[in-house]
């Protein structure tokens, strides 16, 4: 039910054919054309093409120079990767509880500040703004870098300054299935800060100032030109991709209102753009749950059923269940609804339908 | 006439297989580790006489992470070359370690002679640079590992498909890094690595690094990265992988008649040494000139797009400072690096433009 077909139009296809009268494969034109258009999307002055979202947030916190020795604040309940380049870079991630709209709880982050605090990376999850107005307070009282995660939140703003545009750095993922998704691996890192854009340029291209000369040791984490030709074609369609899933978003909000408490729709807090990268409700009887909309053809996911702390990879953190009562309670409830731009009408009433079929008999 | 560096619009002038397949994922969306990663990783093992290959985003991080599977990582020493592209040392720097270099001999690899004098208590593993497409003496440096208990990674980016006595690079090491970058032997249409082993635990470590460290979708057994070879990737060097023995023996033939013309320039052009045993498989065709600079000039003005593969070598680059190296630390190496110069040698090249290399550079000298 949710098969992405953004590719089936051809457009795309004819576009990478095209790049093959030049066969810049790497850093070629089309890259710092994309780059130029999504700088313009988060209103920065810069944007820097690299492989991964994953990618983005490790080469924003080394051009920050943050590391072994430093701790970057952020939330448990994250996709992995967000810690991933926390301890990639070498810095010691510390987690800070969430609020009930999954994002970083502000309150919850003054606590963590210790004197070895170096950054806070707010997580925009599901595509919905972290509180960046009190984060940033937090930030400038601290004297600490804000990088953002808005690896789910494309198009997404606060009080209409988009996401991106908010911290040091913004980053973004490319990961196909993001809003805006391409054929493979992709990231980006939105900057209004010169220094910074011209040391992330530096670090994902081998620390290379020109092809003989390198000015730092750097990675090689570069978006493929292919990759920039597939989103730049997309971006002409994210604003309508956007509103399609913001309508789907509150179709389900009214659809769904009724099956609550078993049901709990996603908060809406005032003055901010969501962008629903996924619907995340908190539901009851959740692995029956999933069983029951899986045979009626309705695929769901859990994004994620164990918070980072709690994993394997996280032992050495020393956190314990318990610490983190908000993100532990929600991981056990929360579901993602199909809430992607090729839902039909009739698909989103049939999901709708069904989960009241499941909970009310 | 001109004689290109880059030749990508000829190999890839019919790619219409290539797009089919790539229009039909367009559909499918299996854009992050699809089925074409795994046939490819399959394809390429066998290439390599390994048991395993993993898929990457690039050489770079096939030696990073290749590095980061063996456990290197601060505190630890990894002997290397400074006279390979930055790429090298950078991924040993990445992983946290100190990069130990050791001067090089006329084949433009580690000199074995230079290894054991450069072991340390801290060295953790020996990164050897089959540089160009030459393989390094590992017949000499095996021995010296093993008697050091030191694990080797092979940096075979520039070297797939060469072997010496037969064995092919990247079945030598624990582990071994190559690169699909777009003017590799085996390229794709973006960056690209692959690494091979034919350890069992290498190769798991190697895939959760890869792919977030995750087990399963939910279960994250370590940190690990973003660094996977694209699907679209993968179906591009699955379809190169199948021109692999014709590259190179295009490449070798056409490094022989370049031999042929420039072996007779004694004290102007000086070859590479060319052991009947090796296969050198000539990711760039490097000599070494008298008045170098000068002739760079001379073919550039005539069409040739010859290039230097590397001016100034890694340990007087600015970042390397810091390790404490300076002019004269390796004197092979800084001469080499005055004296070298790469010509286009691929497989893309006719024969009245590399009999055209050989008359230009004879003409410079006879000026």
């Amino acid at each position: 039910m949710d098969l992405p077909r953004q590719f089936e139009s051809g457009t795309v296809s004819r576009k990478v054919v095209e790049e093959f009268e030049r066969c810049q494969f790497v850093l070629g034109p089309p890259v710092s054309a994309f780059e130029a258009r999504f700088a313009r999307l988060c209103g920065t002055q810069y944007a820097i093409g690299v492989n991964s979202g994953t990618d983005a947030m490790f080469l924003s916190l080394r051009a920050l120079g943050i590391g072994a020795g430093d701790e970057v604040i952020t939330a448990p309940n994250s996709f992995v990767a967000t810690a991933g380049a926390i301890v990639s870079a070498g810095a010691t991630v510390v987690f800070a509880d969430v609020t009930a709209d999954y994002t970083i709880d502000p309150r919850q982050v003054e606590t963590a500040v210790t004197s070895r605090t170096r950054a806070i990376v707010p997580v925009h999850l599901t595509g919905t703004p972290a509180e960046m107005e009190a984060i940033g307070a937090i930030a400038a009282r601290h004297g600490l870098a804000v990088v953002e995660d808005a690896a789910q939140a494309v198009g997404a703003n606060v009080l209409g300054r988009p996401v991106g545009s908010l911290g040091a750095t913004g980053c973004f993922s490319l990961f196909p299935l993001k809003n805006l998704g391409v054929a493979g691996d992709g990231g980006m890192v939105t900057t209004d800060a010169a220094d910074l854009d011209g040391t992330i340029r530096l670090l994902r291209n081998h620390g290379l100032r020109s092809r003989d000369e390198c000015a730092v040791f750097g990675y090689n984490s570069r978006l493929d030109t292919i990759q920039a030709i597939v989103g730049d074609a997309l971006l002409d369609s994210i604003e309508k991709v956007t509103a399609t899933r913001l309508a789907t978003a509150a179709f389900y909000d009214g659809a769904l209102a009724d099956l609550a408490p078993d049901v709990e729709v996603p908060p809406r807090r005032p003055g901010i753009k969501h962008v629903f990268h996924t619907y995340v409700v908190q539901v009851a009887r959740r692995t029956d749950l999933i069983a029951y909309l899986s045979e009626r053809g309705i695929e769901t996911k859990v994004h994620y059923p164990t918070p980072i702390h709690l994993q394997p990879a996280a032992e050495s953190l020393g956190y314990k269940r318990g610490a983190f009562p908000v993100a532990e309670q929600q991981a056990e409830r929360i579901i993602s609804l199909p809430v992607h731009e090729y839902l039909s009408t009739d698909d989103r009433a049939y999901v709708a339908d069904t989960l009241h079929e499941f909970y009310r008999g | 006439m001109r004689v290109p560096y880059s030749y990508l619009k000829d190999q890839f002038a019919d790619s219409e297989a290539i797009l089919r397949d790539i229009k039909e994922l367009l559909e499918t969306s299996a854009f992050t580790l699809g089925p074409a990663v795994e046939e490819f990783e399959r394809g390429f093992a066998k290439l390599c006489a390994s048991r395993y290959a993993v898929g990457v985003g690039s050489g770079t991080d096939a030696l990073f992470l290749a590095l980061k599977a063996i456990g290197v990582g601060p505190g630890d020493e990894v002997i290397t070359a400074p006279n390979s592209f930055i790429a090298t040392t950078g991924a040993i720097v990445a992983a946290g370690a100190r990069p130990v270099f050791v001067d090089v001999g006329e084949d433009f690899a580690i000199d074995p002679d230079w290894i054991e004098p450069a072991i340390s208590p801290r060295t953790k593993a020996l990164l050897p640079v089959h540089y160009s497409g030459c393989p390094a003496p590992m017949t000499r440096i095996l021995p010296i590992a093993e008697r050091h208990h030191l694990p080797i990674v092979e940096d075979a980016c520039q070297a797939i498909d060469a072997a010496i006595d037969g064995q092919v690079t990247g079945s030598f090491g624990i582990a071994a890094g190559f690169s699909l970058h777009p003017l590799k032997n085996l390229n794709v249409w973006g960056d690209g690595g692959v690494i091979v082993t034919s350890d069992d635990d290498v190769c798991e470590r190697l895939r959760l690094l890869r792919n977030h460290g995750l087990r399963s979708r939910d279960e994250v057994e370590i940190f690990g990265y973003n660094s996977r070879l694209d699907t679209l990737q993968a179906i591009v060097a699955r379809h190169v992988l199948r021109e692999a023995a014709g590259i190179t023996d295009a490449r070798i033939r056409n490094a022989a008649l370049l031999d042929a013309g420039l072996g007779g320039l004694p004290g102007c052009i000086t070859l590479p040494p060319r052991p009947a045993n090796v296969r050198q498989v000539y990711h760039n065709y490097m000599v070494q000139a008298r008045d170098r600079d000068r002739l760079l000039a001379y073919l550039l003005d005539h069409g040739i797009e010859a290039k230097v593969h590397y001016p100034i070598p890694i340990h007087l680059q600015k970042p390397a400072r810091r390790l404490g190296y300076k002019p004269g630390d390796f004197p092979v190496c800084e001469r080499q690096a005055a004296a070298i110069l790469t010509l286009p040698v691929h497989q893309h090249l006719r024969e009245d433009q590399l009999l055209f290399m050989i008359d230009t550079v004879q003409a410079f000298y006879s000026r």
